[in-house]
């Protein structure tokens, strides 16, 4: 710390150079917005148009005034089930990449295929669920011609189901991504050792690959549970009347109702729960962090 | 004396390469064998199938006469000491010992209370009594060390399997180490087969040395036989300070000698058939055999050399030397004592016992 006081005049411009375009960015596309939504979330609104003010009446009312702590709850829950979903398949994906994909020609495909489908676009990816689970849907046809059911299922789309299979569908390849880098750290020698000692392979699995895995395991949870709480493409597209989740609440309040205190207001409490949830398992992430 | 392991004509190809060549041999129960050769000469490769961490391409692996060949690793009442000690880095000291003896395999066969004894002892007798609360991180390589060695015996194998176990540690810990793992092979009497590239230490703590190359197998035989005695030119080599010389059989006053290319004559005590004259043979001389004078001193089978360069290693000196004949003939001689009498340039006289010339029988395996 002190070499950096210490630094010749000429090396801390140099520096300083260097430091100018991230910083502005930060400034321009983080602090000032941060700040320009703490502003709107104290004013309130009068014919439709934004009065400055000084007032926590709109954050008290996310809290007091329905629906908005209930769809606030219900995008927690999707988000959760989301990251659940998306580590519960994740994991034997990554698994399977770090320990049973023998070339890296195999890796490298296994990698691709997880990675590809973010090359085409989001709104195309839900799109397809709609067609796949509509009542004139892929799977109600295939059911249909397989005699399994006689009438369509109606119960497979516009509801929480669909949201979550979607967003999980969607942000996969994050938990599977931040599992298998967990993953790649741990030591062939490691199992060997413990197949060496007489352990089954579930027995491995169970107390040195997941113990070692978990901060992998949280990290893609944190990301999974982030991206999908925050949403709004699946429910708009999946998720019908009674999906509606925090982010389509505040484009409503946004661009229908035109209340922007109140728009900001969800906005902070969402900022706020959501790095109070990341802060904590963040911890557990770093606490659960073997050291190889 | 019975054989615990033998393997059969092991082979182990990846990808084209040959790891692993032929290889056959059985270890003694009790007996602690080293696995010798450079790295590539397939040694770890021959102990990770023994272990059952890898597939032999062909050939066969008994225990006790029973192939296993086909048991997955963790059936195999082996323990192995990995090079990297390979300790579990979220368990504790005591339960990295523990880790085997808490397995479904030994479920039933011991009890809470008797695993407690058992880690106590264990860690008592690597010296880590007051360590079993940290985890392997906290640990010095040496302290690693004595966990991972720890954590094998811990479940009372009839075979433990060591891969370079002191391949990380510093010259001094390695020292401390090598003993206590011969005190340890010396009260415990268990089978040990050792992986290592130091010859020294191959030496030093085994019965029995096997020294292998390019995945084929040597010469397997005692250390003083392997060093005494090395059977081709490739052993020789790898083992101790050699001097390979060859040269032409010539028989002279009825004894035998060999003429080294710019006339000098070493005579040998091995005797040679009939007819052999005139055939080119290879001899080697130890360093330590080979006996530097003062020139002009030697009579009769001194040969007259010139020193080429002196290293002072303490208790020895170490002289390169040319021999005066012509013909290039460079040869290396180990002086004890370690006074450097003699300084580089300086015109010496060589003498080597016969009884220390070794005729090597087998002609050496080409080099690649």
């Amino acid at each position: 710390m002190n070499a950096a006081v210490r630094m010749p005049w000429q090396e801390r411009r140099q520096l300083l150079i260097w430091l100018v375009p991230p910083l502005l960015w930060f400034a321009v596309f983080m602090v000032i917005p941060y700040c320009l939504l703490f502003y709107y979330s104290l004013g309130s609104t009068e014919y439709m148009t934004f009065k400055p003010g000084f007032s926590l009446a709109n954050l008290i009312r996310v809290f007091r005034t329905e629906p908005y702590l209930s769809v606030l709850l219900k995008s927690a829950r999707i988000g959760a089930l989301s990251a659940l979903g998306a580590t519960v398949l994740g994991y034997p994906v990554a698994f399977c990449l770090a320990f049973h994909t023998r070339t890296p020609r195999a890796k490298f495909l296994i990698y691709l295929l997880v990675i590809v489908p973010w090359w085409a676009a989001y709104l195309v990816k839900a799109y397809a669920w709609k067609t796949i689970l509509g009542t004139d849907g892929l799977l109600n046809a295939l059911l249909l011609e397989l005699h399994v059911i006689r009438e369509p299922l109606t119960l497979l789309l516009y509801n929480e189901f669909s949201v979550v299979l979607t967003l999980v569908y969607i942000f996969t390849p994050f938990a599977i991504l931040s599992i298998y880098a967990q993953l790649e750290r741990i030591p062939t020698s490691i199992i060997e050792a413990a197949s060496n000692l007489g352990a089954t392979p579930f027995e491995t699995l169970l107390r040195i690959i997941l113990p070692l895995s978990l901060p992998g395991v949280l990290a893609g949870a944190i990301i999974t549970f982030a991206l999908a709480t925050g949403d709004f493409i699946a429910p708009a597209l999946v998720g019908g009347p009674n999906a509606i989740m925090i982010s389509n609440v505040v484009i409503n309040l946004l661009g229908v109702a035109f209340d922007w205190p109140m728009a900001a207001s969800i906005g902070i409490v969402v900022i706020g729960v959501g790095t109070a949830l990341i802060s904590v398992a963040q911890y557990f992430e770093h606490r659960s962090q073997a050291r190889f | 004396m019975t054989a615990i392991i033998e393997a059969q004509g092991l082979e182990k190809h990846y990808a084209g390469a040959v790891a692993v060549k032929n290889l056959s041999f059985s270890v003694t129960e009790g007996e602690f064998l080293s696995l010798l050769g450079a790295s590539g000469s397939g040694k770890t490769t021959t102990l990770r199938m023994i272990a059952g961490l890898e597939h032999p391409t062909a050939g066969r692996i008994l225990f006790h006469g029973r192939d296993i060949t086909g048991v997955p690793a963790a059936q195999r009442n082996m323990r192995m000491v990995f090079q990297d000690f390979a300790l579990f880095p979220n368990l504790s000291v005591w339960d990295n010992v523990a880790f085997g003896l808490r397995l479904r395999i030994n479920r039933g066969r011991v009890t809470p209370e008797e695993i407690k004894a058992r880690v106590g002892t264990y860690l008592e007798t690597v010296q880590l009594s007051g360590h079993a609360e940290k985890l392997p991180h906290q640990l010095s390589g040496g302290q690693r060390q004595r966990v991972a060695l720890a954590r094998a015996l811990v479940t009372d194998p009839p075979v433990v399997l060591f891969d370079e176990p002191l391949g990380s540690l510093d010259a001094s810990m390695r020292k401390v180490m090598q003993i206590e793992l011969k005190r340890l092979h010396r009260t415990l009497r268990k089978t040990f087969i050792y992986v290592t590239h130091d010859q020294e230490e191959a030496m030093g703590l085994s019965d029995r040395v096997a020294v292998l190359q390019d995945g084929e197998l040597l010469q397997l035989a005692a250390p003083e036989e392997i060093y005494a005695r090395p059977n081709s030119e490739a052993v020789a080599r790898f083992i101790g300070t050699a001097n390979i010389l060859t040269g032409t059989l010539r028989v002279t006053n009825g004894d035998p000698t060999v003429e080294l290319p710019g006339g000098e004559r070493i005579r040998l005590l091995d005797s040679i058939g009939s007819g052999a004259a005139g055939r080119t043979v290879t001899v080697m001389i130890r360093g330590e055999q080979l006996k530097v004078g003062p020139a002009g001193a030697a009579v009769g089978e001194g040969l007259a050399a010139r020193v080429a360069e002196r290293l002072f290693l303490g208790d020895k000196v170490r002289y390169e030397l040319e021999l005066a004949g012509g013909g290039g003939v460079r040869l290396t001689a180990l002086a004890a004592g370690g006074a450097s009498r003699f300084v580089i340039g300086e015109a010496v006289a060589l003498s080597v016992d016969p009884s220390h010339v070794r005729l090597i029988e087998r002609p050496a395996v080409a080099a690649r």
